[in-house]
């Protein structure tokens, strides 16, 4: 069974019910820098715990491409900036990796008082969203039967349709990326526009 | 949603489900099977459960309170039609700063390095105290070290800091404040707020006693410290005038506690047992002699101010020491047939003799001796003749030193005529009897630091200083002040 025939009951199963609006939403008066930093922060350390459970059986044997749809793979860019296929294992842990450095790094995350975030936080961010947004679309698509057997679904459903949610308010997110090419569509689509069905994102 | 228990074929090691049978249009049939996982997956899947489900919880919430706050704020400004508009909208960006702050503080490492020591202040049986300052903000603190290796087991570890986290949360002006806590491989540090006027163990030990109005300032204020403490569902269990921390107006909390308590040697009733036994055995001829009728009598004769001038000379390296002092544990602490919070009081009643006669009622040269005194209180509780106290301060002590059945109750206690005249609800209102004299935010002299001087200023942390752990994660501790500006 694969990620679009189980697309059925299970991704209505959900840990938080209702519209993510109250966790979503710039609180009035704080600095919105600091409140994306503080939710990229936590969506990092969360999707963190969730992969270190499901590395097991995210190997470079059952994973040889960063794939997130049956036409659709992933592509890193190396120091060359050459674009290089790599087995979905390498592919998250580069990914991982580089988000830590971030979040560890003074100049791109300022955690000391009275520093101030680097015009370029934004595009920081669109871009760790992005990859990050890869990871979910990796781990729905290609393990999605395993977050089953461990009856994972509420969780990682709640926590996806959270980060899409969060990605929508602050146009982090490219609808593009979420669905795919016509010609490449990601398992990911599926959820988006059932979860907008539902009324869990909101248009 | 349908699961099974029943096995499924698996192959090559990857569980594969069942496929789909059709039952309408969106049913499916899905055999859940932990069988393709190691061993661990399934207790690390609900741990990553588990701990989004409190993520999301602690979100609620929070945002609930971010929003109470706001609207609180809103509420007060738009009644203040004193206050010009301007005014209010610096208030309303004043608190967003703070709630970015709070942010901000939560994707904050800590380590050893972001604080600078400004002066060792005390020492405990675990480590040291010091005040140190926040490098960044320039805040003041005081940062408690806690080896970890001298600290009797690891699992106690989070039972122990959940309770303290409960406490710390408090936000009762009893309870010193906590505001993070990190670690390093050697030490657990916590930072809390810095109490300037020093610990009543020091004034005692300058003071020798206090008058009884004075006294009954001070035990009056730990009568409600100590039912605080209650009311949060805690029993202090080792209240002590070290314990007690004078803060900069001359009134008392009660120091961050449940954390070292549950380590204390002292504490462990196999320990007590232990001492007990050979106390009671006939290993050490001296022992079993002073248990005996006979010794007692040369005990009573002899100059019982050696006795009080040793104890005192050895006060303060009494507190240093891992076993710590007995002097105001109750007695049923020892004989391990369970307690409650009566105990509290009973050490109440041994801080209040001590005020007003100048040692703890069972003070003896060894630890030994006084635990003997402390299970045998009928025959050792004595008011010295050359120390003047008013019937109604040597009723009070005698109805908080006596056994658990006959103790007092916090209700009793406040209607004692020993505190005739206190008014409760505003005691931490008033002038203090003593109140601190400070030239700066880091004056330390109420503080012995020239005793300490062989503690090295920075504690030796054994491994790098980059070792730097989240302030907030894993802990719910989470620490909000409206007062502070961030930090
Ligand atoms: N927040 C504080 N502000 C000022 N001084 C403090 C503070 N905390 C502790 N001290 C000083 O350090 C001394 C030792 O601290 P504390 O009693 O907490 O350590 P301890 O003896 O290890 O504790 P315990 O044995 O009760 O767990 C205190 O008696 C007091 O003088």
């Amino acid at each position: 069974m694969s990620f679009f025939n189980s697309i059925g009951p299970f991704v209505e199963a959900a840990l938080v019910v209702g519209n993510f609006k109250t966790i979503v939403m710039q609180p009035k008066h704080v600095d919105v820098m600091e409140w994306v930093a503080f939710n990229m922060f936590d969506f990092y350390q969360n999707l963190n715990l969730f992969y270190g459970v499901l590395t097991e059986c995210c190997t470079s044997q059952s994973c040889p491409a960063m794939a997130a749809g049956p036409q659709l793979n992933y592509t890193w860019i190396n120091q060359d900036r050459k674009s290089v296929q790599l087995p979905a294992p390498t592919y998250i842990d580069y990914v991982m990796t580089w988000v830590q450095n971030l979040l560890d790094d003074e100049n791109a995350f300022p955690t000391r008082s009275g520093r101030d975030f680097s015009p370029s936080f934004p595009s920081t961010i669109k871009h760790v969203y992005r990859q990050l947004l890869r990871v979910f679309a990796h781990l729905y698509y290609a393990h999605y039967p395993q977050i089953l057997h461990l009856r994972s679904e509420p969780h990682f459903n709640s926590l996806f349709a959270h980060f899409l949610a969060f990605g929508k308010e602050y146009e982090l997110l490219d609808v593009k990326d979420v669905k795919g090419a016509p010609n490449a569509p990601a398992g990911i689509g599926l959820l988006w526009e059932r979860w907008k069905e539902m009324g869990i994102l909101v248009s | 949603m349908q699961s099974s228990q029943s096995s499924s074929s698996v192959s090559s090691g990857q569980p594969s489900p069942t496929p789909v049978k059709e039952k309408g249009a969106d049913y499916v049939y899905f055999d859940r099977t932990t069988a393709g996982f190691s061993a661990d997956a399934i207790p690390r899947a609900k741990a990553a459960q588990l701990k989004l489900e409190h993520y999301y919880k602690i979100a609620v919430d929070a945002a609930i309170e971010r929003n109470t706050r706001r609207v609180e704020l809103e509420r007060k400004l738009a009644a203040d039609t004193a206050m010009s508009d301007e005014r209010k909208q610096r208030q309303l960006l004043q608190l967003g700063k703070k709630e970015s702050a709070f942010l901000r503080l939560k994707r904050t490492k800590l380590g050893l390095d972001d604080f600078r020591t400004v002066k060792v202040i005390g020492k405990g049986a675990f480590g040291e105290v010091r005040v140190v300052q926040k490098t960044d903000t320039g805040k003041i603190y005081a940062m408690k070290t806690l080896k970890k290796e001298e600290m009797l087991k690891k699992d106690q570890l989070a039972h122990v800091r959940a309770e303290r986290d409960v406490l710390a949360e408090s936000n009762s002006p009893w309870v010193v404040q906590l505001f993070y806590s990190f670690q390093d491989p050697t030490y657990l540090y916590l930072i809390m707020e810095f109490l300037p006027g020093g610990d009543l163990m020091t004034m005692l030990i300058k003071y020798d006693t206090f008058s009884e109005d004075v006294s009954r300032f001070y035990i009056a204020e730990c009568v409600l410290a100590i039912e605080a403490v209650h009311k949060l569902g805690f029993i202090h269990r080792d209240i002590k005038p070290d314990n007690i921390l004078i803060d900069k107006e001359g009134h008392i909390k009660l120091s961050d506690f449940g954390l070292s308590t549950g380590f204390h040697k002292q504490h462990d009733s196999s320990y007590y047992t232990r001492l007990l036994e050979s106390a009671n055995g006939v290993q050490s001829p001296t022992t079993a002699a002073r248990n005996s009728v006979a010794v007692n009598a040369i005990h009573l004769t002899m100059s019982n101010k050696d006795t009080i001038a040793t104890w005192k000379a050895n006060r303060r390296k009494l507190a240093y020491s891992t076993v710590g002092t007995p002097d105001y544990i109750a007695p049923e602490i020892f004989l391990q047939q369970g307690y409650g919070n009566e105990c509290d009081w009973w050490s109440l009643g041994a801080i209040m003799f001590e005020c007003l006669v100048g040692y703890p009622p069972f003070c003896s040269e060894s630890t030994h001796d006084t635990y003997q005194k402390i299970i045998n209180w009928s025959n050792y509780l004595m008011f010295p003749d050359d120390v003047h106290l008013s019937h109604e301060a040597e009723d009070l002590i005698r109805r908080l030193i006596t056994s658990h059945d006959r103790r007092l109750g916090v209700d009793q206690i406040k209607h004692h005529p020993f505190f005739y005249g206190v008014n409760w609800n505003i005691i931490r209102n008033i002038e203090a009897p003593f109140v601190p004299r400070l030239r700066s935010i880091t004056d330390t002299s109420y503080f012995p630091t020239d005793e300490l001087e062989q503690v090295p200023e920075q504690p030796s942390d054994g491994d790098s200083t980059g070792n730097k752990d989240l302030a907030f994660l894993g802990y719910t501790f989470k620490r909000f002040t409206i007062s502070s500006n961030g930090f």
